[in-house]
């Protein structure tokens, strides 16, 4: 139990200053500027476990949005678009449910849900999370059409960053099983 | 009563979604105002800490980059210093000088955070308000403009960009006094657009663009060169420019006192009460 909290913890503190520090930083040249914005982040909030309690959920959904805020210097923008992550989370799990429901010792990630439920799932949660950020950042800019090919260009990039995430982990608990 | 809390506990999830969903909400609508301040401020000087941190390691990737840039400008300000002029005439006096008072100050500070890739880009400076840096002052490269001071907190202040959708710089053409509003519609960082530019103005590309006093910055700061020439509606121009400045590539920014800025600012605001009278 203990043990779980730390890995929370950590993977808390990584993925916030591989967000700040590396995806936040990268500039693409040219027209397609502003189209490919990975927000790897919210994988946090993705895999905490799967029967956390609903409100614990929503705080912590909270509090991840507001510290990549306050990087970014757009307060209450990320808070917003995870809390609405937070809020609809327990929402498309059920719909992914198996008939038996889910054990409460499943991990969220590709070894515990299998592959296809995974990407599935993450993906899905990705692009409500983008969909929400990039209406709040537009609000009056940018023509709407626009703004969805954006939506679905982030998303592409953080899945792929999602999957690689993933890929090198699995790898890892390989090692040293 | 007792059904109100009933209610209450059935739907606790939902009403505290709300509530924080409401509060994120409202910092983010309150964009300027005391909440931010006291929310997001605070923890600036941590976060800027951070940027610090970050930036003194990938100031040195840049190093190459920016010794030519200074190396340029150095070169710049050499031809237009006194020394490097023949003195034509015999005549010498002492000169006591009163046909020039300094307006303009620089302070120079380094960029520790900076994005192009947002639709409002801000720019985080190592500089705040213990080296008299304020809120509204302009912020401009060796190459031309960056943009203006958004927040300032005792040692950093955030810029908000020339690459922000609220950002509109006022702009001329050197070769005549045709003037517009320069913006920028997102896509690419190194591409604006120059608004309200008349359809019979001489344009072509490659002009220089330049600022004008309208706005916050001094007049003749380079801002870009005319990129593409077209034709919006009957009286208008459609053009678009390439900024000077290259965003993606900042390491040192100039922010610049107006002496007579508050002289200036009193008389534009009794003109404009009196105008309302």
């Amino acid at each position: 139990m203990l043990s779980e909290l730390i890995i929370q913890f950590f993977r808390f503190f990584i993925l916030l200053f591989v967000q700040v520090l590396v995806l936040d930083q990268i500039e693409i040249s040219g027209p397609v500027n502003g189209y490919f914005n990975a927000y790897l982040y919210i994988l946090f909030l993705l895999m905490l476990p799967v029967n956390i309690n609903r409100l614990l959920l929503l705080l912590l959904s909270f509090i991840t949005g507001l510290s990549i805020d306050m990087f970014t210097g757009t307060a209450g923008m990320h808070a917003s678009a995870c809390l609405v992550l937070g809020f609809t989370r327990p929402g498309f799990l059920n719909l992914l449910a198996p008939r038996e429901g889910y054990e409460s010792t499943l991990r969220l990630s590709v070894q515990g849900m299998g592959a296809s439920t995974f990407l599935v799932y993450t993906s899905l949660m990705t692009l409500l999370h983008h969909l929400v950020l990039y209406l709040l950042e537009a609000f009056t800019f940018l023509n709407f059409f626009d703004l969805l090919l954006r939506v679905v260009s982030s998303t592409i990039f953080t899945m792929l960053l999602i999957v690689f995430s993933q890929i090198l982990t699995q790898r890892s608990r390989e090692l040293e099983a | 009563m007792r059904n109100f809390f009933l209610i209450i506990r059935k739907y606790n999830v939902f009403i505290v979604f709300l509530l924080l969903q409401g509060f994120s909400l409202y910092l983010l609508i309150n964009n300027n105002s005391y909440q931010r301040e006291a929310v997001v401020s605070t923890s600036n000087e941590v976060v800027g800490r951070i940027y610090v941190a970050y930036s003194e390691v990938s100031d040195y990737l840049k190093l190459g980059m920016t010794n030519r840039l200074l190396a340029e400008e150095n070169a710049r300000l050499r031809a237009g210093d006194s020394s490097s002029f023949y003195r034509m005439s015999i005549l010498k006096t002492a000169v006591n000088d009163t046909v020039y008072k300094q307006q303009y100050e620089y302070i120079t500070a380094r960029v520790i955070n900076n994005s192009v890739s947002k639709v409002n880009n801000y720019l985080t400076l190592d500089a705040g308000s213990l080296k008299g840096i304020k809120p509204d002052m302009p912020v401009i490269s060796s190459n031309g403009v960056v943009g203006v001071v958004k927040d300032v907190s005792p040692h950093f202040s955030t810029v908000m960009s020339a690459l922000n959708s609220n950002t509109r710089i006022s702009a001329k053409f050197t070769k005549n006094n045709y003037f517009g509003s320069a913006m920028w519609l997102g896509g690419s960082p190194q591409i604006g657009v120059l608004n309200d530019i008349p359809s019979h103005a001489p344009v072509s590309k490659g002009d220089t663009v330049v600022t004008t006093s309208y706005s916050k910055y001094p007049a003749g700061i380079m801002v870009g060169q005319v990129y593409e020439v077209g034709q919006k509606g009957v009286s208008f121009k459609d053009l678009k420019i390439k900024f000077s400045t290259d965003f993606q590539n900042l390491s040192y920014v100039y922010v610049i006192r107006d002496l007579m800025k508050a002289e200036r600012d009193t008389l534009e605001a009794k003109t404009n009460t009196e105008d309302v009278k």
